[in-house]
């Protein structure tokens, strides 16, 4: 009964965030602010409050969660910065404004988050927060958006490289704790679910005799902060400079999922693909010898693959000739889980309008290539299709007998008109897709019940116009896309090259 | 009094917007660093007109602020007027570019014999005032485009102060359209929920009617330009503020109230409570609190209080106009203390202490709406976690019904073991 309770919960929760997962945010038609970022941040630390100096429309209109947009941050005191202020300065307002903050909500940390007018007119945050510090009984750290350079999301990973400057490795004495000998921390994304998404990798790395120090963020809390810098290493799903700045300062190690860096030196598309029985494989064994844990981990990595491999050979019975349409791109269902899955990729549809204002031409190209490169490593042969019309894809899908698209909600109904069934790969990236061996066997599952779905002739979605080329759009929010992104990088030349920057930029073309 | 302030309203910025997108045929261009822009982008595309977001981004850099965007701002308007050929382009000069200087209205001045929109500019810093003040200002400064007319038309008027982006504003509309064309009244303009074109023809109207006080600016320089008279009427929720509504629109024009059109009328909401009498006297008294922004709130508590039997017992106007200090002594009694603008921390403190049993609020009442265990109904702006796309309104006599037949069942529906756990 409480499994059936917790499972159906799990499925309205899904069912929840998915209703919001099809807003074309985040590059697409607009960018969160450095404020946005920052109060994700903040948000997730269970004691934590944020203060934002500035005025009132900084911290009202950002009670919209452009991360989550069905959990506002309802709490978002401000310094309520005004005109006044702007000629004279806000230092005065601030440092009342962070004693204020703690009589009032008496966190553990309060985030203080600067804004374009408190950054424009100079106030020296960095001095009242250090003078103000001493007469509060919490941590104060400030962020501007100025501390990481162009790593995105700009106020996530600065208000986390505040806290680990100014609180966790300052230099006095807290950044060198007590260690907690052959153990790491696993730090996720704050949307990922942590506490779910990772609880199979911590279970792989205690079977190597690898402790697993803490987990953030899951109920995260500042005492846990304070406990990062015990571990050995840092493994994160992206590059963090804060996880760079401690292994500096305090010795800890980090290790990213995705291996942003190490592709644009090595150029191997498959660091870019952690998943699967071979790319977890592969991560585990690279952080056991991080932890100088190999020969455990070859022995532990063989007997868990075995038996994930002996239930997915069971599993993926059904799945075998199926042929799929897959999305190519840099945040896709990576194409070593569908090689896992036993099906074959017939398809490979790559869109790149949105990037095209963004990236060179040749880094258009380079991933472009680097997904075709990544199918031949699987052993797919797929009649890639580079933005193609969806009467086109529907051509090619047919001819080729494909039986599944991958699909997002958002262009699934021109699929499914056409008789062709589709598979959500939203849901599957921000639910399931993990480092592990379950993973695998879990996409099977889902695959077979997307093939059992019954076929959709006549969805309503289908009375709507779509942009020709950007068909996950109408040809209103289409236009909205093409603008924002022209006039965002055009006027400046800013394109960005395949390296490591690549990875933090926004929307890729997998939607 | 805290420092401190978590605030319960926006900044000019999106008062500004709100009025500015009411112009159905417009583009605004948020010039301003990515956040603003996308926090208006998420305002507009969480709420029930997802097909209908025009708004974009002048693509403001972080290196701009050395250097300027003033060419950001002419490209934007540039791609605006050929993506979208708008009848009205407003460029809107945020915090950052506001403090560097940069000077939009010297951009749209030079860009004008180009791009055949109108330009409008608005300084719209986040310091330089609250919402409330960008919407008046906004609206106002449609004036500007509107053409005089020697002799305008009779019994025609001009709506003032509908906000498209309210929960079921349309239908708000389209019944308070239906009610003053029974009694043969046309409208002319609404501001804002028009065309540009529609928008310059304001000034074919014998009568602006200001409902609830949003928008009186607008109607005082239409007064002084165009020698339009003005009053000001109820947001007209209920039986009697909607009656109230049809008598000072008919009398101001010089029309006699059709009193059996008004008694069909009224026969229909007493038809549709009697269906539910039980239910609406099983609610008779129950504490509530209203939160909303000034043009609407007070009307909406007073209905509540007068006509449902509810207990306001708080009251706290979210967003002000310039009729607020003057509602609040026209309460009669009908709502307890009023808090005007306050902070989001000492009002849920005063919520919760207050023992209400329903929330009548935006979705930024969710939270607290749900730790103290009673209802929220969205009715204020924003509502972002709840569409509207049937007409149905909440305003007027059809509206009298809605709004009954929401609170019954926000209070019927809850599941009780959840209640008591």
């Amino acid at each position: 009964m409480a499994d059936n309770e917790s499972g159906s919960r799990s499925s309205f929760l899904t069912s929840f965030v998915k209703a919001y997962g099809t807003l074309p945010l985040h590059g697409i038609t607009a960018i969160p602010g450095k404020i946005s970022g920052a109060l994700m941040l903040t948000d997730a630390i269970e004691d934590a409050v944020p203060l934002i100096h500035g005025p009132v429309g900084c911290a009202f209109q950002r009670k919209v969660n452009p991360f989550k947009p069905h959990s506002p941050f309802y709490t978002t005191p401000c310094t309520n910065l005004n005109d006044t202020d702007v000629v004279y300065g806000g230092e005065e307002k601030l440092e009342q404004g962070i004693k204020e903050t703690y009589q009032r909500y008496h966190p553990n940390l309060i985030m203080v988050i600067t804004t374009c007018p408190s950054d424009l007119i100079g106030d020296d945050v960095e001095a009242v927060t250090r003078d103000v510090s001493s007469e509060v009984g919490c941590d104060v750290v400030y962020s501007t958006g100025d501390f990481v350079g162009r790593s995105k999301p700009v106020g996530y990973q600065d208000a986390f490289y505040a806290i680990t400057d100014q609180m966790l490795c300052n230099g006095d004495g807290n950044g060198d704790p007590e260690r907690n000998e052959g153990s790491v921390n696993i730090v996720t994304f704050p949307i990922h679910g942590a506490g779910i998404k990772v609880a199979e990798m911590a279970s792989v790395l205690g079977d190597m005799e690898i402790g697993v120090n803490k987990v953030c963020f899951d109920h995260t809390r500042v005492e846990d902060l304070y406990d990062l810098p015990k571990a050995d290493l840092n493994i994160t799903d992206f590059p963090m400079q804060w996880a760079k700045l401690m292994d500096e300062r305090s010795d800890v190690g980090c290790y990213e999922i995705l291996g942003w860096g190490r592709y644009s030196e090595e150029k191997d598309p498959e660091l870019l693909s952690p998943y699967g029985i071979g790319g977890s494989s592969r991560v585990f064994r690279e952080i056991a010898e991080m932890m100088g844990k190999d020969g455990k981990a070859e022995e532990v990595i063989r007997r868990r693959r075995k038996e994930a491999e002996e239930r997915l050979s069971k599993v993926r019975k059904d799945l075998k000739g199926v042929k799929i349409a897959a999305l190519g791109g840099l945040h896709g269902v990576g194409l070593n889980l569908f090689k896992d899955a036993g099906v074959d990729v017939s398809v490979l549809i790559c869109r790149t309008q949105i990037m095209e204002s963004r990236l060179t031409e040749e880094a258009i190209k380079e991933i472009v290539d680097m997904n075709m490169n990544l199918a031949e490593i699987c052993g797919f042969d797929p009649e890639a299709l580079v933005n193609p019309t969806i009467e086109e894809e529907i051509k090619v899908i047919k001819r080729s007998g494909t039986d599944l698209v991958i699909a997002p909600s958002t262009s699934a109904h021109l699929y499914n008109r056409e008789g062709v069934r589709t598979f959500d790969p939203t849901s599957f990236m921000i639910h399931h897709q993990r480092v592990g061996f379950e993973c695998p066997i879990e996409l099977c599952q889902m695959l077979k019940d997307a093939l059992k779905t019954p076929q959709r002739r006549t969805p309503l979605l289908s009375m709507l116009e779509h942009d020709s080329q950007m068909h996950n759009m109408t040809p209103h929010w289409a236009k909205l896309s093409l603008a924002f992104n022209l006039l965002r990088s055009d006027a400046i030349g800013d394109r960005v090259k395949v390296d490591a920057d690549i990875g933090g930029a926004e929307g890729g073309f997998d939607r | 009094m805290s420092l401190i302030y978590d605030p319960p309203q926006d900044c000019k910025l999106v008062g500004a917007m709100r009025a500015i997108h009411g112009v159905r045929d417009s583009i605004t261009i948020i010039h301003a660093r990515p956040g603003c822009h996308c926090g208006m982008i998420l305002l507009k595309a969480l709420g029930s007109n997802q097909n209908d977001v025009r708004v974009i981004s002048s693509g403001f850099r972080a290196h701009d602020t050395v250097y300027g965007a003033e060419k950001r701002l002419s490209a934007a308007i540039q791609l605006s007027h050929e993506y979208f050929e708008p009848g009205l382009i407003a460029a809107l000069n945020c915090s950052a570019p506001a403090i560097m200087g940069d000077d939009i209205e010297g951009v749209a001045s030079s860009m004008e014999e180009k791009i055949p929109a109108a330009l409008m500019t608005m300084e719209t810093g986040g310091y330089e005032g609250p919402a409330w003040i960008g919407y008046e200002e906004a609206l106002a400064k449609l004036t500007d485009y509107m053409i005089p007319v020697e002799r305008p038309s009779a019994d025609r008027i001009n709506l003032i102060g509908i906000k498209t982006d309210d929960i079921n504003a349309g239908g708000d509309l389209t019944e308070i359209r239906r009610i003053l064309k029974d009694h043969g009244i046309e409208v002319n303009t609404v501001l804002a929920d028009a065309s540009f074109d529609e928008i310059k023809n304001s000034p074919d109207a014998s009568l602006n009617v200001v409902l609830g006080g949003d928008g009186l600016e607008c109607a005082k320089v239409m007064r002084e330009r165009f020698d339009i008279p003005y009053i000001i009427t109820p947001y007209p929720f209920g039986v009697k503020k909607t009656t109230e509504f049809v008598e000072l629109v008919a009398n101001r024009l010089g029309r006699k109230v059709d009193s059996e059109l008004i008694e069909r009328e009224v026969k229909l909401v007493k038809d549709g409570i009697e269906r539910v009498c039980m239910f609406l006297q099983g609610i008779y008294d129950m504490p509530v609190a209203v939160i909303g922004e000034s043009g609407r709130a007070f009307d909406l508590a007073e209905f509540l209080s007068d006509e449902l039997g509810l207990n306001v017992c708080f009251l706290a106007i979210s967003s002000k106009n310039h009729l607020t200090s003057n509602r609040i002594e026209d309460g009669n009694g009908h709502f307890g203390d009023v808090f005007i603008e306050p902070d989001r921390f000492e009002m849920n403190d005063l919520i919760k202490g207050a023992g209400v049993s329903m929330i009548f609020g935006s979705t930024f009442e969710k939270h607290l709406s749900s730790e103290i265990g009673a209802p929220l109904i969205r009715v204020s702006y924003p509502v972002i976690d709840e569409v509207s796309i049937t007409d149905a309104p909440y305003a007027g006599f059809r509206g009298t019904l809605h709004l009954c037949e929401t609170i019954i069942n926000a209070v019927i529906t809850q599941n009780i073991e959840e209640i008591e756990e």
